[in-house]
């Protein structure tokens, strides 16, 4: 079986978009497609049981500020055959949810648990999806949102030792190498 | 220290009393090959951009002075100092180093009782781990900043060689978005352009599609913006920090796509307003852009400038002496327009010695500035030279202006003499009119310099090559032949060492590898000089002189304390620079006029 093969007849059952090949040197074993949010339960079910996909390798998200999405990667592994499938699915960033799987695979929940902290996607009914993940006290927007300022949270939580000071290389330069000509028609 | 710090790891309070939960490490491996430890710097290469700092997300970095660094153009002489209270080991720091200098060692483990001890300047402050040879390296495939220019548009050589229609396009709005973007805003090029223009600043206005500050921006340091948006010779590109990487950023061009994208009246809405009059006049000679932009700069200071022209257009040098496929006219008479429309009074045709005196404005006004640029070109003085068809560049390139002929028609062959821009722009000009004239191109340039040495930009000389000019380096020209009364061409030795051991400029050939250039005309390029006549016997005996330059201080004052002169005439010759020198003059002639200590 190739993952041609595999891709060709799933796509027959399910609304798949086009077959991504990430590694395609060798044997082609790493692809990525996309799928409809409300068709991922039943593609994963049945990958699950008919294809031999036995093993969530991670579930993780890209956060596509300038579409105004999130997307979602569910990887999984056929260990028989040593191939992984990256499942595709985009959802809105607005109301940010997602249907959980963690029936599906119970792992599922650490994952869902993880990008409701991190990114702020909601998966409804997953095991302590409400509880601190690794955050502990977070009072700011999901830190791995793309408008999230990494920079300006450090600056306001964290003092600086006493002793810093910092040098503008434009302002340096002109003290060291022209300090008496400033541009005239200012 | 505040009290939050003291206060919020309560839950690390809770660890206090029991037994450590880490083991010392029984066998004391080194980490993995790749490891991200401690940083390295190799300070010899690190040109103090601080694009290391701006990118930290942790604002970990400062940028400090390091003794023994000394600043220097491309170099700011500070380097990143780290502070690993704060550093979380992304490398993010080392992804974007704009020379590859900074990486990280795969050394992790370093106990020591002072916390300030962990905030040290890598490569300056000796580590253990300088040498280390195993780290995380920035991947090959891990380019955070653009390495290539956003390409121009140019006319094809085919098309362009027998017009004197513009050859560069200029970049749409698409195009300049995608070159500034590759500006890391470290603010190196601004201490090399000489008159400091605000060049970060500026590109960034283009990113943000901001052009009314853009603008401003040009403003606020060259009225000049439109002609050195395209002819700049663009010094500030040879210290970009994205050089090291890749190609500069396309600084001149961006500038060209400000003036570009407004319009003559949106550059004067932005144009800081004149203040109220002072009452001082101020006379100009030369309408060329030291002394225009003196006018520019003090007519805004409220002063009353009258700019005296010889010639019946403005823009000096600009306009008479580079080639319209370099610098279309209008451009010219935009940017002169901008400098009128602050009230300064530009007055064409009028020669001081014989429309008007000296001595006369000297009468009329507080203060005179002479700008008169360097308009007599230099002779070689070989035998032969005197013929009336060896004839000088700068005079060629003021009829190519004019659009008058040359007397006794386009030379069907040409050998110039020189390897600069002024060399390249005669060549080009005299190739485009052959080819009007004669439908081919035969145009031989003779250089002094080898390849390797070349005055002219490398842009000229490859396009002037397109155009079908011969270009032929180390010649050195020893006699223009004449036969009959007329000139048959050049006779060349190959030059072996233009500087003697001194350095001092004496040329030595190999008589041996002589070359002759057919050609009915000669064409001088080798400098130009000021025609300092109109200054009269009595004035010149009574200046002060160096080298046959007028003496002047650093504001450009002469030794009369009512005369001040700038430019090309004092300074040497370049747009950009006699900008700037028109600035610091204007700065002087303002402060003297204030004292009211002139004449
Ligand atoms: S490794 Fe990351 S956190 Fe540390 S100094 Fe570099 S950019 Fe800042
Ligand atoms: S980015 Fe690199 S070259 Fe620039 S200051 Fe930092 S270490 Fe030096």
């Amino acid at each position: 079986m190739t993952m041609r093969e595999l891709y060709d007849r799933t796509k027959a059952l399910f609304p798949l978009g086009e077959l991504i090949e990430q590694r395609s040197g060798g044997n082609n074993d790493l692809v990525f497609v996309t799928v409809p949010a409300a068709h991922l339960r039943a593609t994963i079910l049945h990958l699950r049981d008919k294809e031999g996909f036995s093993h969530l390798v991670l579930l993780t998200a890209v956060d596509w500020l300038e579409e105004g999405q999130f997307q979602l990667t569910y990887l999984l592994n056929n260990r028989q055959q040593a191939y992984d499938l990256g499942l595709r699915v985009m959802i809105s960033r607005d109301s940010a949810t997602m249907e959980s799987i963690h029936d599906v695979w119970p792992t599922a929940a650490t994952y869902q648990r993880e990008l409701r902290e991190m990114f702020g996607i909601d998966f409804p009914g997953s095991p302590r999806i409400e509880e601190e993940f690794i955050l502990e006290g977070w009072n700011d927007i999901p830190p791995y949102r793309r408008d999230f300022d990494t920079l300006k949270y450090a600056q306001e939580k964290f003092s600086e030792r006493p002793g810093r000071k910092t040098h503008d290389p434009e302002t340096h330069m002109r003290q060291q190498l022209y300090p008496d000509m400033s541009p005239t028609g200012k | 220290m505040s009290i939050k710090d003291v206060l919020s790891p309560f839950t690390a309070w809770k660890n206090l009393f029991r037994d450590p939960v880490s083991i010392r490490d029984p066998l004391n491996r080194a980490a993995a090959p790749r490891y991200r430890g401690f940083h390295q710097n190799d300070v010899a290469q690190c040109i103090g951009c601080g694009t290391c700092e701006d990118i930290c997300q942790n604002g970990a970095i400062d940028m400090v002075p390091v003794e023994g660094i000394a600043t220097k153009q491309g170099d700011s002489g500070l380097r990143p100092r780290i502070d690993y209270g704060r550093c979380c080991w992304c490398a993010l720091c080392v992804d974007v180093c704009m020379t590859h200098s900074l990486s990280m060692s795969n050394v992790y483990t370093w106990v020591d009782g002072d916390p300030d001890a962990f905030r040290f300047t890598p490569g300056v402050d000796k580590k253990p781990w300088d040498d280390a040879a195993l780290g995380y390296r920035r991947p090959e495939e891990h380019r955070l900043t653009g390495r290539v220019r956003a390409p121009m548009g140019e006319i094809e050589p085919a098309e362009r060689i027998d017009s004197f229609a513009e050859i560069v396009d200029g970049y749409d709005v698409a195009e300049a978005q995608f070159e500034a973007d590759r500006c890391v805003s470290c603010g190196l090029c601004v201490a090399t352009c000489p008159t400091h223009m605000a060049i970060p600043q500026y590109i960034k206005a283009i990113r943000d599609g901001d052009y009314d500050l853009g603008v401003s921006l040009l403003y606020e340091s060259n009225p000049f913006s439109g002609i050195c948006g395209r002819v700049c010779t663009h010094k500030c590109e040879t210290t970009c920090a994205t050089r090291h990487e890749g190609e500069p950023i396309a600084i001149r061009w961006l500038k060209r796509h400000i003036m570009d994208q407004v319009s003559v009246d949106q550059i004067k809405r932005v144009l800081v307003k004149p203040t109220a009059p002072t009452g001082r006049k101020v006379a100009i000679v030369g309408a060329g852009p030291a002394g225009l932009t003196a006018a520019f700069d003090l007519a805004k200071q409220g002063h009353q400038v009258t700019v005296y022209e010889a010639l019946d257009q403005p823009g000096g040098m600009t306009r008479w002496g580079i080639p319209e496929y370099r610098l279309p006219y209008d451009i010219i008479d935009q940017d002169v327009d901008i400098i009128r429309s602050v009230g300064v009074d530009i007055r064409c045709n009028a020669r001081i010695g014989t429309d008007i005196t000296l001595d006369q404005l000297k009468a009329d006004h507080d203060a005179v500035l002479l700008g008169l640029g360097l308009q007599l070109g230099r002779a070689t003085r070989i035998p032969g030279s005197e013929h009336a068809d060896v004839r000088k560049a700068v005079d060629l390139l003021r009829l190519a202006t004019a659009g008058e002929p040359i007397a006794g028609g386009t030379p069907r062959e040409v050998v110039v003499i020189g390897g600069g821009n002024v060399a390249m722009d005669i060549a080009r000009t005299l190739a485009r009119l052959q080819q009007q004239a004669y439908g081919e191109v035969k145009v031989i340039l003779t250089a002094l310099e080898d390849r390797a040495h070349f005055l002219a930009d490398p842009e000229e000389i490859k396009e002037a090559g397109e155009e079908g000019v011969i270009i032929l380096d180390a010649r050195g020209p020893q006699q223009v032949v004449v036969e009959n009364g007329s000139v048959t061409g050049l006779k060349t030795w190959r030059v072996k060492a233009i500087f003697d051991e001194q350095g001092r400029f004496a040329p030595s050939y190999d008589e041996a590898d002589a070359q002759f250039h057919p050609g009915s005309m000669v064409v001088e390029a080798i400098g130009q000089m000021t025609d300092a006549s109109l200054l009269g016997d009595a004035m010149t005996e009574q200046l002060a002189w160096q080298r046959g330059r007028l003496q002047v201080d650093v504001g450009g004052r002469t030794s009369a304390s009512w005369l001040w002169a700038a430019g090309d005439m004092v300074r040497g010759p370049d747009v950009v620079s006699a900008v700037a020198d028109g600035h610091r003059v204007a700065a002087s002639i303002h402060a003297a006029l204030q004292e009211g200590i002139a004449k």
